[in-house]
């Protein structure tokens, strides 16, 4: 590989915090960046967490700024709603393919403004909110989202859309009728069908049939939804019809086939002539639907619309008799569509049909509904199952028949009628007879006198499908009857195509294909009944349809069939019908009374009221999630949206990839002895961040999902999912422990009288600070119960909760009011999938494969990982395995660094000197954090009307990418030229604001923020009014300075591209080695006279890998780098200068000095091993630290396997006033020595005496191999140390063991100490010559202990390894790798920028008095020509040297004196 | 539809009622049984925790004859079938070469049979007189879903095809989450002081979920349920008088089968008045 055929693009998969550290690092180290995620918008889980441990800062406050960075930066591409498909090539040149989802939300224009979600009638369960709150189906997945444009969440069309034969949107309409909005619903019905008030009435609605929602309780009432709707909105005029075309189209019969097709074609502009035979329009809707099911006025008015649409009818008009096929061509119809139905009865077949009194059911409602008034007989006996059977029999009944009795071959189910029908039918007297066929008629007299029948049984299933009626034998009966109506079946009449060159088909139905419906004759159509033989109303339509885009066609010469799908898919991709979803009948139409009814034609079913329809159309699942119902693109101002938007696949150059893909939560329903899923008040503990997170769907109130009441008893169950080997999650989750602290912690500060437990089997606080952390909750009186839960029970009435669980030797049973199930991490099958197809290696657990020394190098050369896909880890951790990948990448990419990046380009700078201020005021809501305890409107009411106010805004989330835009375009509106943002903290949020100004011409100078969060709305919660009085207060100062602010101009300065590692252990060499591999020449300075640090005495490692061998290889790599300067037996005696031009004063132990100049400086000075007197250590052979033992083990084996019994006490030392807290790896190197004896002395009795055992992450393993085999832990309570002492020159250990509750005498025949790393001697020195701080302890204090783990507060001074905090050597590593891809984002630059707010002196004030001199902490003022000077680039601008100037000589620029003053003044004024 | 059919030793005895039910119910289904001829006891006794050997061989002679037949084997109650089914798992791992046994055929439990579509509308067509009215509590004890792997239940936490037959014949089933715990047979007579606390639990969650009666599937838990609720009553002050049914009596009750009056007589705790004054008597 030469430099040349290296990308220097970089993509990153997963947009979590792991993959936007490992971004930004990149992008800043002068590599392109793609940053590829599958949801809507980056963030991740971090975005979903309430507050961090252990510092509990806000996640969303601390998170929000750093996805506002990446999203803007001008060198990371982010490619949301995307995922990466395929790899190919090689490290350095790789081909990756990434799938871009569509949004159906064109990002170019989508402004991110919300009014398409607002009108948006599909709510779902939000997936940030983790189902506890609704989104739109048209979302954003949370405000401060970026990018913060919205998505479509399109499923497949549902199955209710697909029955449909015509594809009426059906979801679409049921969902708008949901929110209301009955006209927009009816507008949606009309696309696809003409007829809503007639298809509302009879259709069959083969769509219920279909309905999901019949898994829950009844499908949806859709059919009944439409009839209300044509009701409720009536007819609305038709859609506008297009220009009118010459063509002239020639349509066979008006039933609904006919009629659809007109419509359509009309529409379509062209001149169309229906021809109908018999004197009315509608065709079987007419003639053989009676009134009481479709009164003639809804058919009048909806068929009337087409006459609107200039259609014209032509009645009493028959083809065949009166006209030809040839004869309609001939009078220039350029296409023909048939659509005569089946109107023909089908003959019984039975002797004597013929007779008097025996009629055709068609005929008889033909005869009825054209106003012919037909006589009934008295006793009438109907034969058929179907529709028409049924309307002739209740028809019978109004005509005066006595008794109407409905004859049917086979059972009820096998009816072909509707149950509603059916049902009515009985209701109304109607019998019938099931397993029932005729035989013959008897008559006399030429009247029909008897009927006889035979009983059928049903025989094997025919070509219908439905059981064959077989006649039993001698079971034949007579009914008296006097009137005889067969209904078993209607046939096509076409005779009149006979010669026309229209060809039938056997069944006397037309040929036609059937997509396009084109017959044998061209130009000639036909669909409906007449080609399938009798049908339901809505296939006609659609059959309609179909003919009048082939008859466009057509005529448009276009071809027939291309692009029409000859069958729909079925819907594979629906939404999830939610867990639980709560029963809900089905609305029922009210009925006429059956008095009502009587002998008159008046419609029996009454249409919904609005209530009903809106309760019934809220009881669709949305199976689409998105209904199309298209209300979102009307809504769009910017007309974004846009379904029609396709995925797209894109192909894209890297040089490497990481992977940074996060996890997905264990499903805790297969733990299913604590009833999530089935207890409402059950919860994950990711819902519980949501329910205490004041953007969460209770608004941070803590309630319970069940019924929203406070809880006052929460119980946390700790590892649901974790350390859990029957389920095949062997391993420690790392995170849970803390954040159910965390949780408890929280939740006690927004409900105090909260009494909270957590139930753990060992509370892991073994990161930096989490011990104080867990011992400070104890403080707080939350209850910690060392037990596992063994089930939990619901209450009945209470919906409280039973816990049982096991403790002190007894059962317990407990009541909460909420739990919180701690549920573990893991990884989601599609990764694995991934994985897969990437080629890249997975442990057993799924977890990505790493090696100890290479903890982000994936077996795919080129391809690195971060996060928890390696391991589960916390936040910190994953930042540091993130920076970690983007140093491996950067050395790997090194050759190319900067070959496609792009400067940011701002606009130039506007002149504001000598103009008036014009300021802008934008006012945070922060969600609710702001305006939820104080009145915004009335803030902004009262800085409007302050001085130079010329614009004043509020804003939901003034951070969020919407509003930056809202404020660049605000400054060029009002022409402004300084800006206010009340909000949070400038801390986290000015840099966000003066890029804003600066890419809108201002000078960032001329910004100011008011905190009317952290010191206002945040501390004065219970007092509303106060906390807008003083927000008031604040605001105010902060326009006054704003008035007085000037720009300032930073300068450019040269910096020295060179590094200095202070510590040659691991950390320190890893560090230097990928410094030198990105090019750039490093020192390292070693205390010691060797390098290796710690590891020199680490011999073996859990896994098998040899740390020696690791460590030689690491020397001899150091050594022979061309790049390194390796210094040992020397120290820092002094540094000087800053970021990019540091100079240090190096030492050796012959006190020869020397000066090395470097850019920055990365602290690994390690950490060493505590040696006290504790256990007579030092005094008593027998008695051995930890790494005593791995040397012995290493070198003198038999020392140790001679022992017969070994004890081993965890947690000892250092005492308790350099402070408690957890070293870390002690419990799994104690393990790892352990399973070692067994393994050289599988007879030695080993104790491991310890208060929790903390194998984090997969070293859980370790725990568990240990204990199978045979290694005894013993737990004992805190508070009660192991005693060891000598009797008879055998030392005994005794503990008393806190699960049996007894005291145990160990004999010892070695005793091993696992003692604590404490930090290195010298290091708060080391500190002080660097000014950094280091913590109580004396470990270094970085920068934020959540996401800038390898900073320090001070620039291009940076962190790693043991110097931090006790760690194992992968997590060394990966520290040191961070460390570097920190440095990297310094050492990659050409020039810094200095300046800007730092202290200027007025040489014509200064007495040269020295005071400056002295008092300033960085020793920055010198005296220069009678005067002090202060060098820009050094002066860290903290202000001391002004303060104590006494001859005020000496200004703060950005906080000169006047601009401070009037801040007072401002505060005074009013008082 | 014609299967095999295992009453075993409780159907014989102390729960000659279930037996008759069964076969009731059976009958109204169109369902044949066929007694297992010469079956023997499914070791579910003092065998399965004496004698190793004992506790494998017992059911599988019985599985061997099944298996000869050819024949699905149903089986009522809820420790019989744990016996076969872990007979019918250690077989398909160890033979014994005296029962063959090479899984040609099915072991089911009754409410896992009933449950099969076919015979679900059999039964819902068949309700003569719908059990409206009728709140029960579905108790399926520890033995018929417990340990899955051993019964093969998915829904071991929260079984639901008891109370779906219920539903189906119209009676109301309610939700609570006791519904597989232990009642203590297996102690009822060397510990009553245990299982008195237990089944007091029991009967007071159903009692608190609102259910009138509780419906049973193991013969085991039926009698020890009905027996002791006097003793309970006398302890607590607090009158207990729950009727116990098996699932297969309500059955039988809603398919209008004959023998009610019978099967009813030989509980403890009469369920008369509770059917009598829903009309169902």
């Amino acid at each position: 590989m030469t430099g040349n055929d290296t990308i220097g693009a970089v993509m990153v998969v997963g947009g979590g915090i792991g993959g936007i550290q490992a971004a930004l690092d990149l992008a800043e180290s002068g590599y392109k960046v793609y940053l590829v995620e599958e949801s809507p918008a980056i963030g991740g889980r971090m975005a979903q967490l309430d507050k961090t441990f252990p510092t509990n800062d806000c996640s969303m406050c601390i998170l929000s700024p750093k996805l506002v960075e990446c999203g803007r930066h001008p060198n990371i591409e982010l490619l949301t709603y995307s995922e990466l498909l395929d790899l190919q090539g090689e490290p350095g040149d790789f081909k990756a393919k990434v799938l871009k989802q569509s949004r159906y939300v064109d990002p170019q224009k989508c402004t991110g403004c919300g009014e398409c979600a607002e009108v948006c009638p599909v709510e779902v369960g939000s997936e940030f909110d983790q189902g506890l709150g609704l989104r739109k189906a048209i979302y954003r997945p949370y405000p401060q989202a970026f990018p913060s444009i919205f998505t479509i969440d399109k499923k497949d069309r549902p199955p209710c859309v697909q029955a449909c034969p015509a594809g009426v949107n059906v979801q679409g309409y049921v969902a708008l009728t949901s929110k209301g909005k009955f006209e927009e619903a009816y507008k949606l019905i009309l696309d696809e069908l003409p007829f809503p008030g007639i298809l509302g009435r009879i259709c069959p609605h083969p769509c219920e049939s279909e309905c999901r929602r019949m898994s829950v309780d009844e499908p949806v009432a859709i059919a009944d939804l439409k009839w209300f709707l044509a009701d409720k909105v009536g007819t609305i005029p038709p859609p506008e019809r297009k220009a009118v075309k010459g063509a002239r189209v020639a349509i066979v019969g008006s039933g609904p086939a006919g009629l659809t097709a007109a419509y359509y074609l009309a529409l379509e502009g062209y001149q169309v002539t229906v021809f109908e035979a018999l004197p009315v329009i509608g065709g079987m809707l007419y003639v053989g639907i009676p009134e009481y099911r479709l009164p003639r006025k809804i058919l009048k008015k909806e068929t009337a619309v087409l006459k609107q649409l200039g259609v014209e009818f032509r009645v009493n008009t028959k083809l065949g008799n009166d006209l030809s096929l040839d004869d309609i061509f001939q009078q220039g119809y350029g296409a023909v569509f048939i659509a005569v139905g089946a109107h023909k009865g089908q003959r019984l077949g039975i002797p004597r049909e013929d007779c008097e009194g025996v009629v055709q059911g068609v005929d008889f409602l033909r005869d009825l509904n054209l106003g012919r008034k037909p006589t009934v007989g008295r006793k009438v006996s109907v034969i058929g199952g179907g529709n028409v059977a049924v309307d002739a029999s209740r028809s019978a009944l109004r005509l005066g028949a006595e008794e109407v009795t409905i004859l049917y071959r086979r059972s009820r189910a096998e009816m072909p009628a509707s149950d509603e029908e059916v049902e009515a039918t009985l209701s109304e007297g109607v019998k019938i007879e099931y397993l029932v066929g005729p035989v013959e008629v008897m008559a006399r007299n030429g009247r029909v006198d008897e009927l006889k029948c035979v009983r059928m049984e049903l025989g094997e299933p025919d070509a219908s499908g439905r059981r064959r009626p077989i006649p039993i034998p001698r079971s034949e009966f007579v009914v008296e009857v006097d009137m005889v109506i067969s209904a078993i079946g209607q046939v096509p009449d076409l005779s009149f195509l006979e010669g026309s060159g229209v060809r039938l088909a056997e069944k006397g139905v037309a040929e036609v294909d059937p997509v396009t419906l084109a017959t044998s004759r061209p130009g000639v159509f036909a669909g409906g009944d007449c080609h399938t033989g009798p049908g339901i109303a809505i296939e006609a339509v659609a059959a309609g349809k179909q003919a009048a885009e082939s008859i466009r066609r057509h005529l448009e010469g276009e071809d027939l069939g291309q692009g029409r799908p000859a069958a729909r898919e079925k819907p594979n991709n629906l939404r999830e019908i939610p867990e639980g979803e709560v029963r809900k009948p089905r609305e029922e139409m009210a009925t006429l009374s059956l008095e009502r009814r009587g002998a008159t034609f008046d419609e029996v079913r009454l249409a919904f009221t609005e209530d009903q329809a809106v309760r019934e159309a809220s009881r669709c699942l949305d199976c689409g999630t998105c209904s199309e119902c298209f209300l979102c693109v009307t809504a769009c101002k910017a007309e974004a949206v846009n379904h029609q938007l396709e995925d797209e696949v894109v192909e894209l150059r890297v040089g490497s990839i990481i992977l940074a893909p996060g996890f997905e939560l264990f499903d805790p329903k297969l733990r299913g002895e604590y009833g999530y899923g089935r207890y409402q008040n059950v919860v994950t503990s990711l819902e519980f961040e949501r329910i205490l997170s004041a953007s969460g769907p209770y608004q941070g109130e803590v309630l319970r999902p069940g019924d929203k009441q406070h809880p006052k008893r929460i119980a946390w169950i700790q590892c649901v999912g974790s350390r859990d080997t029957s389920l095949g999650n062997g391993y420690c989750s790392s995170v849970c422990c803390m954040y159910a602290i965390k949780e408890a912690i929280i939740a006690r500060e927004h409900q105090p009288d909260l009494e909270l437990t957590i139930f753990y089997n060992d509370i892991r606080a073994f990161g930096k600070g989490f011990e104080g952390y867990y011992k400070n909750a104890k403080k707080l009186g939350i209850r910690f119960v060392n037990s596992i839960v063994s089930g939990v029970k619901e209450l009945t009435r209470s919906k409280n909760l039973l816990l049982s669980y096991a403790a002190n030797g007894e059962v317990k049973e407990e009541e909460f009011d909420l739990v919180v199930l701690s549920v573990g991490l893991r990884i989601p099958q599609g990764l694995r999938k991934l994985a897969d197809s990437l080629g890249i290696q997975l442990n057993k657990y799924g977890f990505c494969h790493t090696d100890e020394f290479g903890p982000t190098q994936t077996s795919r050369p080129g391809v690195f990982v971060c996060g928890v896909f390696q391991g589960p880890k916390d936040i910190p951790e994953t930042v540091v395995q993130a920076s970690a990948a983007a140093a491996c990448s950067g050395a790997l990419l090194s050759p190319a660094r900067n070959t496609l990046v792009q400067e940011k380009e701002y606009p130039p700078e506007k002149d504001v000197d000598g103009e008036e201020p014009r300021v802008g005021l934008f006012i945070c809501h922060c969600g609710i954090n702001i305006a939820g305890f104080l009145s915004v409107p009335q803030v902004k009411e009262y800085a409007a009307s302050l001085p130079y106010v010329v614009f004043a805004d509020d804003n939901l989330y003034t951070c969020s990418q919407d509003t930056q835009e809202r404020i660049k375009e605000k400054i060029q509106e009002y022409n402004l030229n300084r800006v206010v943002v009340a909000s949070c903290s400038p801390r986290t949020h000015e840099p966000l604001f003066q890029r804003t100004l600066r890419e809108a011409g201002l000078n960032p100078y001329l910004f100011e923020m008011a905190n009317i969060r952290d010191q206002c709305s945040w501390v004065h919660m219970q007092e509303p009014e106060k906390a807008t009085a003083k927000a008031k207060a604040l605001v105010k100062m902060a326009l006054a300075r704003a008035a007085q602010l000037r720009p300032l101009h930073k300068q450019s300065l040269g910096l020295t591209h060179q590094a200095l590692v202070i510590g040659g252990g691991v950390a320190g060499m890893t560090a230097a080695l990928a410094l030198a591999e990105q090019g750039f020449k490093t020192y390292i300075v070693e205390r010691e006279k060797e390098l290796g640090g710690l590891v020199n005495r680490v011999y073996t490692r859990a896994n098998g890998e040899d740390p020696q061998q690791f460590l030689r290889s690491l020397i001899e790599r150091v050594i022979s780098s061309q790049l390194i300067e390796v210094l040992t037996d020397t120290t820092v005696v002094n540094t000087e200068g800053l970021v990019g031009n540091f100079k240090s004063t190096v030492q050796d132990s012959e006190g020869r000095q020397r000066t090395l100049e470097h850019g920055v400086i990365i602290v690994a000075t390690g950490a060493s091993e505590y040696r006290g007197q504790e256990y007579m250590l030092g005094h008593d052979g027998r008695v051995l630290t930890l790494s005593d033992l791995e040397q012995k083990l290493a070198l003198a084996p038999e020392e140790v396997t001679r022992a017969q019994d070994i004890v081993m006490v965890l947690c000892v030392g250092p005492s308790p006033d350099i402070g408690e807290y957890c070293s870390r790896i002690c419990c799994t190197v104690a393990i790892k020595n352990a399973l070692r004896i067994k393994e050289l002395n599988p007879n030695a009795n080993i104790y491991i005496i310890y208060r929790d055992i903390r194998t984090y992450g997969l070293r859980e393993e370790l725990y568990t191999r240990a204990r199978e085999k045979g290694v005894i832990f013993i737990r004992f309570p805190e508070g009660n140390q192991p005693q060891v002492q000598a009797v008879d020159g055998r030392l005994q250990t005794r503990v008393l063991d806190s699960i049996l509750g007894q005291e145990l005498t160990l004999n010892t025949d070695l005793l091993v100490l696992a003692t604590a790393l404490i930090p290195q001697e010298g290091a708060r020195q080391l500190g002080a010559i660097l000014k950094v701080p280091v913590t109580a302890e004396g470990f270094f204090h970085e920068a934020h202990v959540k996401l800038r783990p390898v900073d320090f507060a001070s620039d291009g001074i940076f962190l790693c390894g043991a110097a931090h905090y006790p760690k194992s050597i992968d997590e060394a590593v990966a520290h040191a790798l961070a460390a570097v891809s920190r440095a990297c984002t310094v050492l990659a630059k050409e020039r810094l920028e200095v300046g800007g707010a730092i202290s200027q002196v007025d040489t014509d004030k200064c007495t040269a008095c020295l005071t400056c001199v002295r008092v300033c902490p960085y020793q920055v003022p010198v005296i220069e020509n009678g005067a002090a000077h202060i060098e820009a680039g050094k002066c860290r601008g903290c202000g001391i040297c002004v303060a104590e100037c006494p001859a005020r000589a000496i200004q703060l620029l950005h906080y000169k004196d006047e601009q401070v003053i009037v801040e007072a003044a401002a505060l005074l004024a009013g008082l | 539809m014609r299967v095999s059919y295992y009453p075993g030793c409780s159907l014989e005895g102390t729960a000659k009622e279930y037996d008759e039910s069964t076969r009731a119910v059976c009958q109204a289904l169109e369902i044949e049984l066929a007694e297992l001829e010469g079956w023997n006891c499914c070791g579910a006794t003092s065998a399965h925790c004496t004698d190793d050997f004992l506790s494998l061989a017992l059911p599988a002679r019985n599985l061997s004859i099944a298996e000869r037949k050819g024949l699905d084997l149903v089986v009522p109650c809820a420790a019989c079938y744990q016996r076969l089914k872990v007979a019918e798992k250690k077989l398909a791992q160890n033979p014994l070469p005296d029962f063959s046994y090479e899984g040609k055929i099915k072991v089911k439990n009754l409410i896992d049979f009933y449950s099969q579509e076919e015979l679900l509308e059999k039964l819902s067509r068949g309700v003569k007189k719908p059990l409206a009215g009728l709140r029960v509590a579905c108790y399926y004890g520890c033995l018929l879903v417990r340990p899955p792997k051993v019964t093969d239940a998915v829904n071991y936490e929260d079984p639901q095809n008891m109370d779906e037959l219920m539903n189906l014949v119209g009676a109301e089933s309610v939700n609570w989450c006791y519904k597989t715990d232990c009642c203590g047979g297996s102690l009822l007579l060397s510990r009553p002081d245990i299982v008195i606390r237990l089944i007091q639990r029991i009967l007071d969650a159903a009692l608190e979920a609102g259910a009138e009666c509780v419906v049973t599937c193991c013969p085991m838990c039926q009698s020890n349920l009905d027996i002791r609720q006097r003793e309970l009553s006398k302890e607590t002050g607090r009158d207990y008088n729950v009727p116990i049914f098996h699932f297969t009596e309500l059955l039988g009750l809603a398919l209008g089968s004959p023998g009610i009056t019978r099967w009813l007589n030989r509980h403890l705790v009469s369920p008369r008045e509770l059917l009598g004054a829903k009309g169902l008597l």
